[in-house]
């Protein structure tokens, strides 16, 4: 939480630089967090806000990357673990693995949550600097569905996704499984 | 939310059908009875009524045609129009056009309504205009003299008395009698006065009623925040307990039971309200099949929540065009089986526990069981070998598998394999259960079990691998201690022996591991028994659903608590073997098992490996 708001802070310094900002697009303001080695965006009017992660409920008929439930605010909040749907880890096992933090992310239909190591940081992006629609991207899987763009800045390369996306996938392999089950 | 606006065009369409269906009522009371008065003053208050509401909410066609009506009522009222059966015809083709008219406003469509509306006022004004003045003023007279009679009465037996000297002078009683009739309008024209005033009155009083119209939505949301309540005072009990002063929050506790069960309370309504509605139904079905049959209803006077009455009103339906089409034998073949000609179906709900039974009872020719079996097995819902193992209560049960229907012919009523499957999800869906029994030539009962209120939940907490979980009670027979000689492996399952009956039993994580498509080796559902040390004692808390018995063993059992369910959603609303969550009062999240969907499972698991042999 502390540092989402120290960059809303610095939100209001960079204001000024908007004006330069005219040829680069709009400016949006991003929250970035690792995953593995490599650094994954999404909008900010996506989270809700971070909590320390609580105690997680396993949830039988769930694809690996689905921990649990967890009880946020009387909430009830899904809880995934994208390292293990983007293949970054290997463990078979449905543990935390040191991801102590909670990204909350609430829309009208779904109520989930996105473990991370480390409280995550915002970051003011241009549209100009947000690359869609990459060939690279297209031509490597499926996955295109719920990356949306690279943001390339200051030589970080930052992927920015869409969680609802990835969701709206993983609910197949649900019913898939289940079809399997009976 | 909704706006404002929508939601009084929710109330208005509420009263408004509810007016509609008084006025129809009355009105064809009206006809049989054309002077009864009260009846006209019933229309005249309710055309009022509605007229109000429809102008207050902008609904011109409404409010001009029940404007007309009113008037019409008014003039009927005050005998300037004697009711024909032309004008009954004119009156009834106008309360067809205000139930097109009302039911426009959901949908939208225009009704043409201007013609009747035109017809109404041409019969006014005829009434008004054609009468000769001297009629109507002749019973305005009438009517003065009956009316005030006794005010005139000791008026002028007092002005006689004071009169009595010069009775033999004709000309003083004269004007005296002028001047009594001076005071008679006068007191007539207060009378009439007092009427006109009185209407509003009676009116304001209707608006002002002891009932209030509730949208079921805005009750769900209460229901839903007493269930936050009982939850979050759960958790602060919970966090106190280690303190002596735990009789601080009884008071908490028994004002937040008492707000729990009032609002649950709210939501009951009278099954007879659903029931009276199958009069109808049972008289269409034995129409169209040219049978004879009479329904009988009793405990119509039980109560149920409103939601699940509505979630089992279609099943109810499917039962009794069942029962009809499949159940009563055509009249010929009653009398040849020294039946009554007129079949009877019997409704009838009573309370049961904590539950409400819902009971439909024919005494028509039974299920053949034999015809049962043999269908099962022709859709492949069974094989021999399994059929042989089960038993005539879940032989029975099979009529509620989808894709089953023992009739040869499709009729246009039942049997098309649809609709008895719909009954089965409908209770499975709100963890009610149902039996069937049945005898030849005597009839068949269909029992239904539903629970009395979805806003608590009886449950059995119990523990797998650190992870708290939720067994509804209504599906709970019992709680047993077996050890490992007493399990026995038969095909690809377990059975025991409970109450001298073979049920099979299954580790609760072997099901978890089968549903999740990992290890999908033959033997999954032993695979727990085969990790098990010889002395284990196992804890196993056998469940039914709908006859079919089984055994889930657990690794601890916890304690007996009422819970207040929340229903899974996005992304996780595929999980079919937990029917919700719940937060318990150490604020951890504690899933509920859906029993009808497990039983289910192994069920069908058990079979499919009777067809790989």
């Amino acid at each position: 939480m502390q540092s989402l708001q120290e960059d809303k802070s610095m939100k209001k310094k960079a204001q000024p630089k908007e004006k330069e900002g005219e040829q680069k697009g709009r400016a949006m303001q991003i929250v970035v967090f690792k995953q593995g080695d490599e650094e994954f965006a999404m909008h900010i009017d996506q989270i809700k806000e971070v909590v320390i992660t609580p105690s997680i409920a396993r949830m039988p008929q769930t694809p690996d990357f689905v921990l649990g439930v967890a009880n946020i605010r009387g909430n009830i909040i899904a809880i995934l673990d994208l390292e293990k749907k983007f293949g970054f880890q290997k463990d078979e096992q449905r543990t935390l693995g040191g991801k102590n933090f909670t990204l909350v992310i609430e829309s009208e239909e779904f109520k989930m949550g996105v473990l991370v190591k480390e409280v995550p940081n915002t970051l003011t992006v241009y549209e100009s600097e947000i690359e869609e629609s990459l060939n690279v991207i297209h031509d490597s899987s499926m996955e295109q569905n719920y990356i949306k763009g690279i943001v390339k800045k200051e030589g970080r390369l930052i992927i920015m996704i869409d969680t609802l996306k990835i969701v709206t996938e993983s609910e197949m392999n649900a019913v898939a499984q289940a079809v399997v089950s009976n | 939310m909704k706006s404002n606006d929508e939601e009084y065009r929710e109330i208005f369409l509420a009263e408004a059908l509810e007016n509609f269906e008084e006025i129809n009522k009355v009105l064809t009371q009206l006809e049989k009875k054309p002077t009864d008065t009260a009846y006209i003053n019933t229309l005249f208050r309710i055309t009022h009524t509605m007229k109000g509401n429809a102008t207050a909410m902008g609904f011109e066609g409404i409010s001009s045609l029940t404007h007309v009506m009113e008037d019409l009522f008014g003039e009927v009222r005050n005998k300037k129009i004697e009711l024909d059966s032309e004008i009954f015809a004119a009156l009834f083709k106008a309360v067809d056009v205000l139930e097109a008219l009302i039911g426009a406003i959901k949908t939208g469509q225009k009704v043409q309504f201007r013609g009747i509306q035109t017809k109404l006022k041409v019969i006014i004004e005829r009434a008004t205009t054609d009468t000769p003045s001297g009629v109507a003023s002749e019973k305005e007279e009438d009517s003065d003299s009956l009316k005030p009679e006794s005010s005139k009465d000791t008026n002028s037996k007092k002005k006689e008395k004071a009169t009595s000297k010069d009775k033999k002078n004709n000309k003083p009683k004269q004007e005296e009698k002028e001047s009594l009739k001076v005071i008679e309008e006068i007191l007539d024209d207060a009378e009439a006065e007092e009427e006109e005033v009185d209407l509003p009155l009676s009116d304001s009083k209707i608006v002002v009623s002891d009932l209030v119209h509730v949208p079921v939505r805005k009750l769900d949301n209460l229901l839903n925040l007493v269930g936050e309540l009982i939850i979050e005072r759960d958790r602060i009990l919970a966090s106190y307990s280690t303190n002596a002063h735990s009789s601080e929050f009884s008071r908490l506790n028994r004002i937040s039971s008492d707000l729990q069960y009032s609002v649950m309370d709210v939501r009951l309504v009278q099954v007879g309200f659903l029931f009276n509605k199958f009069h109808r139904v049972v008289r269409d079905a034995a129409n169209l099949e040219s049978k004879k049959v009479r329904l009988e209803l009793s405990g119509v006077d039980t109560e149920i929540d409103r939601n699940i009455l509505q979630i089992i009103s279609d099943s109810l339906i499917h039962l009794i065009r069942n029962s009809v089409s499949h159940g009563i034998e055509p009249p010929e073949e009653r009398e040849a089986h020294n039946k009554a000609e007129e079949g009877v179906i019997s409704l009838s709900a009573f309370n049961d526990s904590d539950g409400v039974v819902i009971e439909i009872k024919d005494d028509g020719k039974g299920i053949d069981i034999e015809k049962v079996k043999k269908k099962a097995i022709e859709n492949g819902l069974v094989t021999q070998e399994l059929l042989s193992l089960m038993s005539m209560d879940e032989v029975l049960l099979m009529i509620f598998e989808p894709g089953f229907s023992t009739r040869e012919q499709v009729s246009a009523l039942s049997g098309r394999g649809v609709g008895m499957d719909v009954v089965k999800k409908a209770t499975d869906s709100i963890g009610g259960n149902i039996k069937v029994t049945t005898q030849e030539n005597e009839g068949t009962t269909i029992r239904l079990k539903l629970p009395a209120s979805m806003a608590v939940k009886g449950t059995l907490l119990c523990m797998l691998e650190d992870q708290t979980y939720a067994i509804p009670l209504s599906y709970t027979e019992a709680v047993v201690s077996l050890y490992k000689k007493d399990l026995h492996k038969l095909s690809n399952g377990l059975v025991s022996t409970y109450l001298g009956k073979t049920i099979s039993v299954v580790f609760l994580k072997d099901l978890f591991d089968l549903s999740n498509g990992k290890n999908l080796h033959k033997r999954i559902l032993q695979s727990g028994f085969d990790h098990l040390h010889a002395e284990a004692q196992l804890h196993v808390v056998i469940v039914s659903h709908n006859g079919r018995i089984i055994g889930l063993v657990v690794d601890k059992l916890l304690q007996q608590k009422e819970i207040v369910e929340k229903p899974l959603f996005k992304p996780l609303d595929n999980i079919k073997i937990l029917s919700g969550v719940t937060i318990l009062g150490n604020g951890k999240v504690c899933p509920v098992l859906n029993i009808a969907s497990i039983n289910n499972m192994i069920f069908t698991a058990t079979l499919a490996n009777q067809k790989v042999y």
